[in-house]
């Protein structure tokens, strides 16, 4: 299979990858392919850079989908029938949505979305990102509306962040673990659980101060109403991301790719039974260019000047050559032991062109078409 | 420049992932117990479920078995993976009238869990067992570790770790947190005592983000001690080479050598606009073919010998 196949048949591609390895630029450069090759297609990005955001006509804060102009997404081609949005997520966005979609009433909603403690929590960005980035994927997968979503995971350092905050998440919204924290009313009954539920007031008590804590069980009891619903969501995502139209790429780069690390998210993916797709290295000197030496420039050179600027390029050339040969001498390691199906693609370095959308065009075909 | 920074009590290091941030905290660290001072060198976990996580920060310090327990690494120089629920315990047994009750409330599973999920106190965790670790002292008095280098985890998640005391104060300004968050602040936000290095490298998108981090950790008021400027070519032309080459490659057409060239200007043109945006002075580290173990000490011994 290729990056290409990957891209005409699945619903799902998610881009893992520590931080600074040009996660984002692939993720849009695969939703330009992706929809130039006709389908339609979301890109969800979390914070990207501005100039990638710029490159890509994103506006910061928008509430909904940004569509690329079809003109733009088709620029020296005739317009076809794909089309691409893109979205830079907004935690807040997402959750408030949540919220207004899971309440019983809309009055409800408007308690939880008061409480100070609900923007205290969503103001803060580590984890809610993971949430929020879950959470918005399973909204689009369960509208349909995209033939194709690509979802850029946050950054973070370690590759696996998206997969474990879901998880810890619902691990707590357990209702037994829940009801231990709920006010007293709400909670039930039972000698063992009366005893906790006294020792983790009394805990919280002092750390928190009574009435910090008192209005923290006040909010879980009103946020509590939407755990079922939560915890359903986060299962069926979980559903939807094992399947078989959904993939899984780790994304890296040559100063980055450490093997140990590669190694960990194939069997992270495998223990989750989650669909590994293979590996994109990033801005990679592994395709040949096919060039001539610069020596031959030596015979053109006609003073001091020119000649020692051919020695430097010369210098230049070698280390261009043993750069090259490492990172191939890499992309094979990953080639190597690729479950069926799964791809090792290297990804040119495009250095300052990814400063406009063509530059997204040509790197989303030169990785469809390794 | 470097003495200024051992005068202080806490480096820490921040930038993208795979800038070479953490093998720069290692070679800082190695310098500063160079250059005479007591190191502790120090890590966020990544999560709470694999302590068991391979940590690229203490194989290259040649650290087996990372944990929230303090090691020494060689003289003058410790290691430790800062863990949320080492930093709760500490904190819980301060708070607490009974320490045993402390340790109780620890085996309940579900405030385990309730500490693990809520994001705000996993960061509080980690800031709690750092503070404490800079407090320690030895019997004579003196801190035990003068001096903590902190290799921070990405941009995202150091910005939520400055954005934290400023929240967790907003809705809780009284009490045990909001007196170790002030704590905390007091330390942070002292730019004689704390500084913030930011690592990036020579190309035009790092260099855009780490002058977008500056700016943002500056709104939080964390002293910016320098930036650093990782992995920086040399500069392979005598004079007039560089341009006498261009007119050539313009007549001849582009030959081997187009990529590295090209890296070569965007390196440069980095490093200008780095050098005259960033509100602080800028170390630059030269680009070496050694990895891992090898690379800490050429950059240790690089510090160690650079102009101050």
């Amino acid at each position: 299979m290729s990056l290409q196949s990957l891209l005409r048949e699945k619903r799902v591609l998610v881009l893992c990858g520590a931080g600074g390895v040009g996660k984002t630029t692939t993720a849009a450069a695969l939703g330009v392919a992706a929809a130039r090759a006709g389908r339609k297609v979301l890109v969800l990005t979390i914070d990207p850079a501005r100039r990638l955001a710029e490159a890509m006509g994103l506006t910061e804060g928008g509430t909904e989908p940004t569509p690329i102009p079809p003109e733009r997404l088709y620029a020296g081609t005739e317009v076809g029938p794909g089309r691409l949005d893109v979205w830079m997520l907004e935690p807040r966005i997402v959750f408030e949505r949540m919220v207004r979609r899971l309440s019983p009433t809309p009055e409800a909603a408007r308690d939880i979305l008061d409480n100070r403690l609900y923007r205290f929590l969503s103001d803060l960005v580590a984890g809610m990102q993971e949430y929020a980035a879950a959470e918005a994927l399973d909204g689009f997968l369960e509208e349909g509306h995209y033939e194709l979503v690509v979802l850029d995971t946050p950054p973070s350092r370690h590759a696996l962040d998206f997969l474990e905050a879901p998880g810890r998440l619902a691990r707590f919204l357990d209702d037994r673990i829940v009801s231990l924290f709920l006010p007293e009313e709400k909670g039930r009954g039972g000698r063992l659980w009366r005893k906790t539920s006294q020792l983790l007031g009394s805990v919280l008590g002092s750390i928190f101060g009574e009435s910090f804590t008192q209005e923290m069980r006040a909010f879980m009891g009103a946020f509590s109403g939407l755990f079922s619903g939560i915890r359903e969501r986060a299962e069926r995502l979980r559903g939807r991301l094992s399947a078989e139209d959904a993939a899984f790429l780790l994304v890296t780069s040559p100063e980055s790719a450490s093997l140990q690390e590669v190694g960990y998210f194939r069997d992270m993916l495998h223990e989750r039974r989650l669909p590994f797709a293979g590996y994109v290295l990033n801005r990679s000197w592994a395709r040949e260019d096919g060039l001539a030496h610069p020596e031959a420039l030596l015979r053109h050179a006609e003073d001091e000047a020119q000649r020692g600027g051919v020695e430097a390029l010369i210098h230049l050339a070698r280390h261009e050559q043993v750069r090259a040969d490492a990172h191939r001498g890499l992309l094979s390691l990953l080639a190597e032991n690729l479950p069926t199906g799964a791809v090792a693609v290297a990804a040119p370095e495009s250095g300052s062109e990814l400063e406009d959308f063509g530059g997204l065009v040509r790197l989303g075909e030169a990785l469809a078409t390794s | 420049m470097l003495d200024a920074l051992w005068e202080r009590r806490a480096l820490l290091v921040s930038g993208k992932g795979g800038v070479g941030k953490t093998t720069f905290a290692a070679a800082l660290a190695r310098a500063a117990v160079a250059s005479g001072r007591r190191v502790l060198l120090a890590e966020v976990e990544v999560s709470p479920e694999d302590s068991e996580s391979p940590s690229p920060l203490a194989s290259l310090v040649g650290v087996r078995s990372p944990s929230a327990r303090v090691s020494e690494v060689s003289p003058g120089l410790s290691y430790v993976r800062l863990s949320a629920i080492e930093g709760q315990r500490l904190f819980l047994q301060e708070v607490l009238p009974v320490r045993l009750m402390a340790d109780a409330a620890l085996r309940t599973r579900a405030l385990r869990r309730f500490l693990e999920a809520a994001p705000a106190l996993r960061e509080m965790g980690v800031l709690f067992q750092m503070l404490a670790l800079v407090r320690r002292t030895r019997p004579d008095g003196g801190p035990l570790y003068p001096l903590t280098v902190l290799d921070l985890p990405a941009t995202g998640h150091a910005l939520a770790l400055a954005a934290l005391p400023d929240a967790l104060l907003s809705v809780m300004p009284g009490g045990p947190i909001g007196r170790s968050v002030r704590e905390g602040l007091e330390l942070l936000r002292n730019p004689t005592l704390t500084g913030a290095l930011l690592v990036t490298l020579p190309e035009p998108l790092p260099v855009s983000e780490t002058l977008e981090l500056a700016t943002a950790i500056g709104r939080h008021r964390i002293p910016l001690a320098a930036g650093v400027l990782n992995r920086l070519p040399e500069k392979p032309f005598p004079p007039e080479g560089r341009a006498a080459v261009e007119r050539l490659l313009g007549t001849h057409g582009p030959h081997q050598g187009q990529r590295a060239l090209a890296r070569l200007d965007r390196a440069q043109a980095a490093e200008v606009r780095l050098a005259s945006n960033l509100p602080a002075p800028l170390l630059t580290l030269p680009e070496l073919p050694e990895h891992g173990r090898e690379l800490v000490e050429r950059l240790a011994t690089h510090l160690t010998g650079a102009p101050s």
